[in-house]
């Protein structure tokens, strides 16, 4: 009785999953046809090459690569060691860090964005105008999944043990840091490096509201002016996250307790 | 690692203490002052940005009047329709989200299974924006290939029945395509708490599914179940490349008014943008509290 | 070390790690694709700011902008903007009455990087970008708006005054006296339709309000900021009773047309069209024959002009006061006020402003004038004056959103 159970489940199970195969993978497909019919009769790989020859794809694509390297090293930067003291010696702020770190949740892309146009319109045109602004609220934007990348990584491993074995073998604070406890925790920070990566990569809303040529916003205006040619762009996009997320699994691999998040962070 | 985070059983010993003299307590919050520096300038600094401007009009006097303008047909209509459409996703997505996450992981299916719809949600979660809006365009827009299949196969005029794909239950099969990747992911975890042993034990005891679902795996995953409808909720309701793409931002929903605002509506009082936004951290606050609250409860299970 | 990840209950974002066949099968893959992308990021140019190009110092002999072109030689003011190197454009959609080869010509022939940015942005998103951005490096240079828009942002003090060299040759209804603004060419509202989607053509504007175009009729944007969708009220107008001094009968039509379920909340753009998103707009007629050449291939666009009602009317050039490359700017707008831009123009259906000029000097190749939509289409259109046009906007701002809900 309960084989017959468990069949009828399993069953049941495969059916769900067959349907959400097709809810998710027949876009996909329609999307891939449209993009090869640049006219009436078969199929013609063009509006690939006219995407790929465009410039400013290029342009845009290494642009918005541009902003995320800087947006991961900023928050790297700034929540490597937060994490780590949070751990090591101030367990008491934890709540804090992880409230302000969820907060980008009640402050979404759009209104973030309001706020820092506002907000910083008396600063000089070298940050107001270059796009420094925009990697600023990439990086806030980040905080909530770099967070979490390291802390899952920092508690895998027994930080106390390796800081006081290493302080009393003589080191300094920033020696533990860096040749201790960062070797250690290299699958959260490829992690959380990747996933601003791809974040960053498919972020639009802040992009396109303080109007810089992002990655994003190029698919926008491609969107507005080729159909096909956009359509053979989202599936670039696809391919390229693909291979970002690839990239986050890789480096969640590595190592016991080193589980990366892997939530979108574009809408 | 506190004493809770261990297995029963296991005492763990406190670590030394570090030095902590009065010197040393002041470098070690040194190292966190940056990020604290940092989070008030550029997230905090924004909020509070946006909280006044509310309640300012263009020559800087205070007014109430933005706020009061929240309530206007235009806007009210806005915020019903954001967040009808979030809750309506939230809840359609949390469902579905609930039982492909569950066929995937507790459903007997090998390994792939899973692996294969983790990453994919993790793909899925990101396509938003203009490479979602085509992909429904091509698949279910006047000339996608649903359609064109309905047509043609099965004679249904999907477009006679006054479907629209701009209409709110277009949008909701669109918004769909990110919600429920959000939730296999977020819910993933929890899934995981739910011990096969006690579906054993229940089915021993001569429960059908019905009678398992009811009575042990929901009340166990009902905390991580809200908590992370609350978290849907919260992006479609925050969303807005989407929905932007697929109409240059001309539905009636919050995200797409203050974008309006901002970049091109001369019309109207350019802290009309504030007043909005305002509401929305209103909204999305009061659900992320709830959240919080939720989250505490639900860790219980995820050991 | 532990054996799982206990990750408190606030971290709902986990995901599920691999075995290690999965890890190196996936991991040749993504190690490839993390150093090809660096590959190709090390080979990048930098240049990604958008705008900012040279500097803007003057060359060939000139400083300061002019602000008569008649008065400076165009070779000096070619080479004072190639200093420059850059032109900000703003919503100017590449098939726009041929803006896509007046750009490139323009660049090939000057060598300057035309940077065109919001391809669908609306007047009113121009004038806003002028502000919002001021100031910076990548504010637009060069605008091209509505006359409603035009006459406002004069009045904000938003332009910079010049007169091309051709000034005298267009006709004094359509420029500002002072040269903050020109018009530079008009077209009349009609319909464009899918064939393969919607098989009859509306021949009227009464004929929208048919079942069989319920849900596939679609406006170039929100009238209260477009110009196309300004006109096409206008022109709704004209068809039911109203008159170039009430906008009013217009804005009903289009509240009924809502309510019908007929119009949709969508921009009219040429990739909806190409989708096949809007398979019926209301737009300019030069777009609507565009289309149907651009598209040739793959949908059967048709164009219709109501018979019961069209209007016509002009867009404005102006330079931006504080334009990023002044120069560049001046160069531009000489460029398409010659013959040779205006010829553009007309090559992209649209009439440029000097049209009479150009047709009395014998200019016009034939051809051009043979591929326009035929002249007597033309007899009964009628334009604003600029005060019709500002008490018709002003109506609008105030009545639209209350009548017309949903859009």
């Amino acid at each position: 009785m309960a084989a017959l159970r468990r069949r009828r489940f399993l069953t049941l199970g495969v059916l769900w999953l067959a349907l959400a195969a097709a809810y998710f993978v027949v876009p996909l497909l329609a999307t891939l046809k449209f993009s090869l019919q640049p006219t009436r009769e078969g199929y013609h790989l063009d509006a690939y090459r006219v995407i790929l020859q465009d410039p400013a794809f290029r342009q845009s694509l290494f642009f918005s690569f541009k902003l995320a390297v800087f947006t991961v090293i900023i928050s790297l930067v700034l929540l490597v060691p937060t994490a780590y003291w949070v751990h090591l010696k101030l367990p008491k702020i934890r709540p804090v860090i992880e409230f302000l770190t969820i907060l980008p949740f009640v402050i979404p892309p759009i209104v973030l964005v309001v706020g820092l146009l506002q907000g910083f319109r008396w600063t000089p045109t070298w940050f107001y105008g270059g796009y420094l602004i925009l990697v600023v609220g990439y990086a806030i934007l980040a905080f909530p999944y770099v967070y979490r990348s390291l802390d899952a990584g920092l508690r895998a491993i027994d930080i106390h043990t390796l800081s006081e074995a290493a302080q009393s073998l003589g080191a300094r604070w920033t020696t533990v840091l860096f040749r201790v406890i960062l070797p250690n925790l290299r699958a959260g920070l490829l992690s959380a490096a990747f996933l601003t990566l791809a974040l960053v990569m498919g972020e639009f809303t802040m992009g396109q509201l303080m109007q810089f040529p992002t990655f994003a916003v190029y698919i926008s205006y491609i969107g507005q002016t080729q159909a096909t040619g956009a359509a053979a762009l989202s599936l670039l996009s696809f391919a390229i996250t693909w291979v970002a997320m690839l990239g986050i699994l890789l480096a969640a691999g590595r190592g016991a307790g080193a589980r990366a998040a892997q939530v979108g962070g574009v809408h | 690692m506190t004493q809770e985070d261990l297995p029963p059983g296991v005492v763990s010993t406190p670590p030394p203490r570090s030095s902590t003299s009065g010197r040393g307590r002041r470098w070690v919050w040194l190292g966190v002052v940056p990020f604290f520096l940092y989070t008030f300038a550029f997230l905090l600094y924004p909020a509070i940005s946006i909280l006044l401007g509310a309640f300012q009009d263009e020559n800087g006097k205070i007014t109430m009047k933005l706020v009061a303008s929240l309530f206007e047909h235009g806007s009210l209509e806005a915020y019903w329709t954001s967040i009808k459409l979030s809750v309506v996703t939230a809840l359609l997505g949390g469902l579905f989200g609930l039982l492909i996450a569950h066929a995937a992981i507790a459903g007997r299916l090998p390994r792939w299974v899973r692996t294969t719809l983790t990453t994919f949600s993790g793909v899925a979660a990101n396509f938003a924006g203009v490479p979602l809006a085509f992909a429904f365009i091509a698949t279910i827009g006047f000339t996608g290939i649903i359609t064109k299949f309905l047509q043609d196969s099965l004679g249904f005029d999907l477009y006679g029945t006054g479907f629209k794909l701009y209409s709110f239950w277009g949008l909701v099969i669109v918004y769909l395509y990110f919600q429920i990747p959000l939730m296999v992911l977020v819910i993933a975890p929890a899934i995981d708490g739910l011990r096969r042993e006690w579906r054993e034990a229940a089915e021993n005891l001569g429960a059908n599914t019905s009678q398992y679902w009811r009575h042990v795996a929901l009340p166990v995953l009902m905390p991580s179940l809200l908590g992370a409808g609350i978290l849907l909720f919260g992006s479609a309701f925050g969303a807005y490349a989407t929905a932007y793409a697929l109409t240059s931002g001309r539905l009636p929903l919050v995200p797409l008014l203050i974008g309006n605002v901002t970049t091109g509506n001369v019309l109207s009082d350019p802290h009309y943008g504030n007043a909005l936004a305002l509401g929305m951290v209103l909204v999305l606050g009061v659900t992320m509290t709830l959240y919080a609250i939720l989250q505490r409860k639900a860790s219980r299970w995820q050991r | 070390m532990p054996a799982h990840d206990d990750d408190s209950g606030l971290d709902p974002l986990l995901a599920h790690s691999l075995s290690r066949r999965d890890l190196l099968r996936h991991g040749a893959m993504g190690m490839g694709a993390v150093a090809f992308a660096a590959f190709l990021a090390a080979c990048s140019n930098n240049d990604n700011g958008g705008g900012g190009g040279g500097g803007t110092g003057g060359g060939g002999g000139l400083t300061e902008p002019p602000s008569d072109g008649s008065t400076v030689n165009i070779d000096d003011l070619a080479a004072a903007a190639k200093n420059e190197g850059t032109l900000n454009t703003i919503a100017l959609p590449p098939d726009w009455a041929n803006y896509g080869e007046i750009m490139q010509t323009f660049g090939t022939t000057y060598g300057i990087k035309v940077a065109n940015a919001s391809p669908n942005g609306t007047s009113s998103d121009e004038l806003q970008a002028v502000k919002s951005l001021a100031g910076q490096d990548r504010a637009p240079d060069v605008l091209d708006v509505s006359p409603g828009f035009a006459a406002q942002g004069a009045t904000e003090g938003l332009f910079a005054n010049y007169k091309v060299s051709t000034w005298d040759t267009i006709p004094d209804t359509l420029k500002d006296a002072n040269g903050a603004w020109a018009g530079d060419y008009w077209g009349a509202v009609a319909f464009g339709l899918n064939t393969d989607v919607v098989p009859n053509a509306p021949a009227t504007w009464q004929d929208l309000l048919k079942p069989e175009y319920k849900g596939k009729v679609a406006l170039n944007g929100d009238p209260r900021t477009s110009g196309s969708a300004f006109a096409g009220v206008f022109a709704a107008s004209l068809a039911n009773g109203g008159s170039l001094d009430d906008i009013t009968p217009g804005i009903d039509f289009f509240a009924e047309l809502v309510k019908a379920g007929t119009l949709i909340p969508v921009d009219a753009t040429p990739s909806t069209v190409e989708s096949g998103e809007t398979p019926v707009t209301i737009d300019w007629d030069y777009l609507q024959v565009s289309y149907g050449d651009e598209f040739a291939g793959k949908l059967t666009w048709q164009v219709a002009v109501p018979t019961d009602g069209t209007f016509a009317n002009n867009y404005c050039q102006a330079i931006n006061k504080e334009a990023p490359h002044p120069f560049a700017s001046r160069l531009w707008q000489e460029f398409l006020y010659s013959d040779a831009g205006q010829l553009l123009w007309l090559k992209g259906y649209s009439h440029p402003v000097r049209f009479d000029d150009l047709s009395s000097r014998g200019v016009i190749p034939q051809e051009l004038l043979d591929k326009l939509p035929p002249a007597d289409q033309y007899a009964n259109v009628v334009f604003a004056t600029a005060e019709q046009t500002d008490a018709a906007t002003k109506i609008i701002a105030d009545t639209w959103a209350q009548k017309v809900s949903g859009v």
